[in-house]
């Protein structure tokens, strides 16, 4: 047990710090579009020249092959810059491309691995469908074989970016006889291909990114199949030991300055009474404090699930607990600046610096997204407490 | 960076487990309810002979010479299994006398002949004021008295100094009942009682490690009553099948774990910073102790209402560390102090 980071994985921090510093683009990201994508792999492309591209991936393929702790410190650096780990980027580096590199073939990872670090494309990920959320082994989306094409016609739901996307990590049922596990295939589908439709879903706080995508007899070639035909299921979840604990870093560096925030608002706004700041109520400040504490636990959380994975050989269900635990925090943070706000909040433009509204329906999104937070607690029950399903 | 145990580090702690297991369970400490004492002088000798008050002392002052961390692993398994008696007074009082040159209280308590009961101050306000620059000024107020029967000294552990007192200044003290069956609760007040020995919290942070201990224990707490009430919804059935089939059984059951791997992650955190006296150790401390006195009583309260009409019975064990919990939450200043602090705190970096 210690909390000491060797001369190496400082230096590392240092050199992270100053790097991100001079070069994270000082411009606004554009909301959406075409003019969001070339923000996105510009700013992919910039760490790509930095040497900076693909901290978590390995040397073979183009990343830097950065140790579990320094992979964590990038990401807390990355964040504190104010960059965001959720953009147009996002499934290439952390999905598809893991994926492709535990289950590829050599032809397809020497086409796909080097233009996703280099931000000269974008993917998105064609896994949920409209009768298949939380469970994902009832997707329908079907592809038949036909000579050396797979034909496929179905709908996805909840692709983000699907459009600006050049590829899509799809899976679909090959064979609708085997177990539900059974019969699906992994494949990578050109998003230009005809008989897609892409219609973008609005959202509660008015972004559009979120699509759903329609297949009309899309005709995807068969060596686009990832893994063997029949195999996506164990395909799609190969990313699992991918991801060894640093998922929320990012997140939870952001959630902190976030928090921070939100105590300078209620030291700013007038609190109920008329007269004293917001911070003045004891309550409000009971609330703010142990979301603090509640911060710092995230935190070492983290280090802790870090400091598990690198005894491991396979991550395990832990990561549901910090995933938990950080969606559900970062909804609370987001209701107390609600209250400070009193009904100023109700403005949609933004007040006291910030679109505070728009960051409130966004934490929204996190107890859904990547699965709900009634999913991670089956997950935890089952998988870490060992409850019967 | 490591925030978990080593192999060496979790042999500490399973050996502790085992010593506890074998020696003192649950069901033991029960029969300790009605005694005069809260100490087992048998155990209390046995634990001293493993060493356990001098575990995180310098070797050159009669200790084991480890961190405050490991300390931390043997007192979540104190808190997992209930251990009666002043054990954080006890280790932190051998500390201050070894520390302050009183080598033969500090080698009573070592040697586990010498137990050492915590004095707790009442917030009264018409108390007389005991503030003033000096570490070892006298001692004026009420205090309860925490397990302090066949106790030579009491220990005061307070946010600026730690004070040693010998029972004997104390005066006439009036026994009162505890809520925790396991610990033995009385009155005193005080005038200008003078202490033996004392240390100022910039020189030893007594206080910050007596938090460390009370959320190691908080801790133990947590994790208890999680894999007690996990254990009851896997074996209970009800309608044909275990009751932990059923998601409002499981999700406040997975609750419980997070909530529980918050405390032990923020408790390594906190013990680690506190021992390295990092700039934000305070805050990192007072964290811990929030969210693992949040986890103790809202696990135990869970545990309470998962195990039905047992989980409300005096022989279901529960209650038991639902009461532990609250005596900890109170033992060195109250959560609100404690948040105030954290709000106050100069924001990590």
């Amino acid at each position: 047990m210690n909390l000491d980071f060797s001369v190496e994985e400082r230096a590392f921090r240092d050199e992270a710090r100053t790097w991100l510093r001079e070069n994270y683009p000082d411009t606004p990201r554009p909301e959406g579009g075409a003019a969001m994508r070339e923000y996105d792999t510009q700013w992919q492309r910039r760490q790509y020249e930095g040497g900076w591209a693909g901290v978590a991936w390995p040397v073979e393929y183009g990343g830097r092959g950065a140790s579990l702790l320094q992979q964590m410190i990038w990401y807390e650096e990355y964040a504190k810059t104010g960059a965001r780990d959720l953009d147009s980027c996002f499934v290439g580096l952390y999905h598809a491309g893991p994926t492709l590199m535990a289950r590829a073939s050599e032809e397809q990872r020497a086409f796909h691995l080097a233009p996703i670090l280099r931000g000269d494309v974008v993917w998105c990920q064609g896994f949920s469908e409209p009768g298949a959320g939380s469970d994902l082994a009832g997707l329908r989306t079907s592809a038949e074989l036909d000579g050396d094409e797979l034909v496929v016609t179905g709908q996805k739901l909840w692709t983000s970016f699907a459009d600006i996307a050049d590829y899509q990590e799809l899976l679909v049922r090959t064979d609708r006889n085997g177990s539900r596990h059974q019969g699906l295939t992994w494949v990578v589908c050109d998003m230009r291909s005809p008989g897609i439709t892409v219609r973008p879903i609005e959202t509660i706080e008015h972004s559009s990114h979120f699509c759903e995508v329609f297949y009309d007899e899309v005709r995807i070639p068969v060596h686009n199949v990832v893994g063997g035909l029949g195999n996506g299921w164990s395909v799609a979840m190969s990313t699992l030991s991918f991801e060894r604990g640093t998922s929320f870093a990012v997140g939870q560096v952001q959630l902190a300055s976030l928090l921070e925030e939100v105590i300078a608002l209620a030291a700013e706004v007038t609190g109920p009474d008329g007269r004293r700041p917001a911070l003045a109520d004891d309550e409000m400040a009971r609330e703010l404090a142990t979301a603090r504490a509640e911060v710092a636990a995230l935190r070492s959380m983290m280090y802790a699930s870090v400091s598990r994975n690198a005894r491991l050989p396979q991550p395990g269900p832990e990561g549901s607990m910090i995933k938990l635990y950080f969606s559900e925090l970062r909804q609370r943070v987001c209701r107390l600046a609600m209250e400070i706000l009193g009904a100023q909040g109700w403005r949609w433009q933004p007040v006291h610096g910030k679109a505070w509204y728009h960051e409130y329906l966004l934490s929204y999104a996190m107890t859904i997204g990547g699965g709900t937070s009634e999913i991670q607690r089956n997950i935890i029950g089952e998988r870490v407490l060992g409850l019967p399903r | 960076m490591d925030l978990l145990p080593d192999d060496e580090e979790r042999e500490i702690a399973e050996s502790v487990a085992t010593f506890l297991a074998d020696r003192f369970p649950v069901s033991k400490v029960r029969e300790t309810f009605g005694a005069p004492s809260a100490v087992d002088a048998e155990f209390w000798k046995n634990a001293a002979d493993l060493g356990w008050f001098g575990l995180g002392l310098d070797e050159s002052l009669g200790g084991a010479g480890y961190g405050l961390a490991q300390q931390a692993l043997l007192f979540r398994e104190v808190g997992r299994y209930l251990t009666p008696g002043p054990l954080i007074a006890s280790v932190l009082a051998a500390r201050l006398a070894a520390r302050t040159g009183h080598q033969q209280v500090a080698a009573g308590i070592l040697g586990g002949e010498q137990p050492v009961g915590l004095l707790v101050r009442r917030s009264e306000p018409d108390d007389a004021p005991d503030t003033g620059p000096s570490a070892d000024r006298a001692v004026s107020g009420r205090f309860d008295l925490l397990d302090g029967e066949g106790a030579s000294h009491v220990l005061l552990v307070e946010p600026d100094r730690s004070a040693l007192l010998e029972t004997a200044a104390l005066g006439p003290t009036t026994p009162i009942r505890c809520a925790d069956d396991a610990a033995r609760l009385a009155e005193v007040a005080l005038t200008g009682a003078p202490v033996v020995a004392a240390l100022a919290e910039s020189t030893d942070a007594l206080y910050r490690r007596a938090l460390v201990l009370t959320s190691a224990m908080l801790t133990g707490i947590a994790e208890a009553t999680r894999d007690m009430t996990a254990e009851h919804a896997k074996t209970r059935e009800q309608f044909g099948k275990p009751i932990g089939v059923n998601q409002a059984v499981k999700h406040r059951c997975a609750d419980m774990a997070v909530r529980t791997e918050a405390a032990w992650s923020q408790l390594l955190h906190a013990a680690l910073a506190a021992d390295d006296d990092v700039p934000d150790a305070a805050f990192q401390v007072a964290s811990a102790r929030i969210v693992a006195a949040e986890a103790a009583i809202h696990n135990a309260r869970d545990a309470i209402q998962l195990h039905g009409g047992m989980g409300y019975t005096f022989e279901c064990d529960a209650h038991l560390y639902l009461k532990r919990a609250h005596l900890l939450e109170h033992a060195f200043g109250d959560t609100r102090a404690h948040l105030r602090a954290i709000l106050e705190a100069t924001t990590p970096d």
